[in-house]
């Protein structure tokens, strides 16, 4: 009973974890402002923050370049104009993420023809009346540019997720499969270059991000089907979903079916198998059960024979 | 015990004045060196250093730097990711060193094959302004260029004036670098603002500075080799002991890596970042313009 007390508490924190995922319904800001606060520049793009003698805003700041939330903290403790001017930076700042957005998405509209590379955000900049100078002041060219696709697929897959209200009266297995589906579907038009883009994600300095985006987006795939999905372990759970995923994204680059047809196929054996695991697990712990039944048995009657004697 | 004593009459030396650059910021505008001038006077006096080192301005990098600088200004251009069709302004650049280095970098780019993106900018040619107040240094750069074959195609172009009152159009550069200039100007601020008045939306601003260290030992290893053997070293290859004393002076009222930093976003620049070499004997700034 203890135990099971116990687990309660653990699931119940772990789940608070997944909700984080949640919670920050804009992936590409958290993203973005993630970066931002890493890098030296955050408080110099705030200049005034440097004399600021308010410690609680700079660290609001940083982590979640949320305009409303930080001017909202500070403005208990600070004078009006200090207020105005962190406002105004702020504004400007948001101004420079809009721009970066606009830069990346329009780079997108390239990476088709040009692949995802330095070319394809200097046609973007131009397109959107930039000068393609910007390009160098952006850290990880082309990561910047995968990983904006992959949170913009995560927005995508999180809006519908919003919108669809068949998705809960799915079992949990056919569920699993569409929002994979779904997700997949997206980086579709891309696959014969997505090798590529899989590569970038795979370099070294890049893994981080890659490995994080991958979680969120398994994480809320796991959130649909909510608690009602199985008593497995919560990394489990997460690590089976990634495999599958994964495995599936891989399958689909060399798939030359029409619309895929072998990769769905692909992935609802996979799902399916990922399912039985947690059948077999659970028949594995019955047999042991049984087995080590039998086997007390017959010891408590091998202890009776000996000492009979 | 003997250093002691010189580090102990450097520091004397030294932070009185610093002390004074903090609290008055733009005594930095009217400073030659540790010497207060006015505003004229200090143009004239800049002017009259550069006149008298330019021949052996170059050398006299290599020497002092132990040919550091060579590997400062490729950082520069590598932080600048320069791309065929650029158009870029050099400022204080009078010997043309940097703007070499970008139409080496631009030309290597070119030679790695053309993807698509570039082959429009192609007609758009690249265009290298190099920008200095001083004739003298420019006349330097000019020969440098025919002798290395640079610009032959027409893409520098040599432009006498002041980083203060540029004479390009709103909105008509892609970049803009400045490396050892900006601490000679009479007004920092009106500089940084005319750098974000040229740039395009999307343009960046690259300084390459002589800057503070920090790091407590070599502070002072620092101090004592740049106000005993600078002004040696240029005694006796450039013959001119005063220009270089006023060099090392010039770096300590040179705003701290922060401030400067600071100044560049009140021009108006967004994600300024710096960042330190060897400790912040140097350092590289850098802003965008939105």
């Amino acid at each position: 009973m203890f135990r099971t007390a116990a687990n309660r508490f653990l699931s119940g924190a772990r789940h608070y974890n997944g909700n984080i995922g949640l919670r920050f319904r804009r992936p590409v800001t958290l993203i973005t402002s993630s970066r931002f606060s890493t890098t030296e520049n955050q408080p110099f793009s705030n200049p005034h923050s440097i004399h600021d003698a308010i410690p609680v805003s700079t660290t609001e700041n940083p982590s979640f370049n949320d305009s409303t939330s930080s001017s909202s903290s500070s403005s208990s403790s600070s004078s009006s104009s200090d207020e105005d001017s962190r406002r105004e930076s702020s504004k400007s700042r948001a101004k420079y993420e809009d721009e970066h957005a606009r830069l990346l998405h329009a780079s997108l509209t390239h990476v088709m023809k040009l692949g995802w590379t330095e070319a394809a955000l200097v046609s973007g900049a131009k397109d959107v009346g930039l000068s393609p100078s910007i390009v160098g002041s952006l850290s990880r060219k082309e990561a910047a540019l995968v990983e904006f696709f992959m949170d913009d697929c995560l927005q995508r897959l999180v809006d519908r997720i919003d919108t669809d209200k068949s998705l809960k009266s799915l079992s949990p297995s056919d569920c699993i499969s569409k929002l994979i589906r779904f997700r997949l579907e997206m980086q579709a038009p891309y696959v014969s270059i997505w090798p590529e883009a899989l590569s970038i994600q795979a370099q070294p300095v890049n893994v981080p991000t890659s490995f994080k985006q991958r979680a969120m987006l398994v994480d809320e795939i796991w959130h649909v089907i909510g608690d009602n999905a199985s008593d497995i372990d919560w990394y489990a759970k997460r690590t089976v979903l990634g495999g599958v995923y994964s495995t599936t994204e891989i399958y689909m680059l060399t798939d030359s079916s029409a619309d895929f047809r072998d990769t769905w196929a692909f992935l609802d054996a996979r799902v399916k198998d990922a399912f039985n695991l947690k059948k077999t697990i659970q028949e594995a712990r019955y047999l042991a059960e049984a087995v080590s039944v039998g086997l007390g048995n017959s010891f408590q009657r091998f202890v009776e024979k000996v000492s009979r004697r | 015990m003997a250093l002691g004593t010189i580090t102990k009459r450097l520091g004397n030396k030294i932070f009185p004045t610093l002390s004074s650059t903090s609290r008055l910021l733009h005594s930095h505008a009217t400073s030659f060196g540790f010497k207060h001038v006015n505003e004229e006077e200090k143009a004239r006096m800049v002017g009259d250093v550069f006149t008298s080192v330019a021949a052996n301005y170059d050398t006299m990098n290599d020497l002092m730097s132990a040919g550091l600088h060579r590997l400062w200004k490729e950082r520069l251009v590598s932080m600048l990711n320069p791309f065929p069709g650029m158009k870029h302004l050099d400022v204080a650049g009078g010997t043309g060193d940097v703007a070499f280095r970008i139409l080496d970098n631009i030309n290597k780019v070119k030679q790695r094959g053309l993807p698509d993106a570039f082959k429009d900018s192609l007609e758009s040619e690249t265009q290298m302004y190099v920008c200095d107040i001083n004739p003298n240094m420019l006349n330097v750069g000019k020969q440098r260029a025919t002798e290395k074959g640079y610009g032959e195609d027409g893409s520098l172009v040599w432009v006498e004036g002041n980083a203060e009152s540029l004479s390009f159009q709103n909105d008509s550069m892609d970049g803009y670098t400045i490396a050892f200039g900006i601490r000679n100007v009479t007004h920092i601020e009106k500089v940084l603002s005319e750098a974000h008045r040229i740039l395009k939306p999307g343009g960046r601003f690259l300084c390459l500075e002589l800057s503070h260290v920090s790091l407590p030992i070599f502070k002072e290893l620092y101090d004592l080799y740049s106000f005993s053997v600078i002004p040696r070293i240029g005694e006796m290859v450039a013959g001119d002991r005063e220009s270089y004393q006023y060099l090392v002076e010039s770096i300590r009222r040179f705003p701290p890596q922060e401030k400067f930093a600071s100044m560049i976003a009140d021009a108006g620049f967004q994600k300024v970042e710096y960042e330190n070499l060897v400790g912040g004997v140097v350092a590289i700034h850098s802003g965008l313009k939105i």
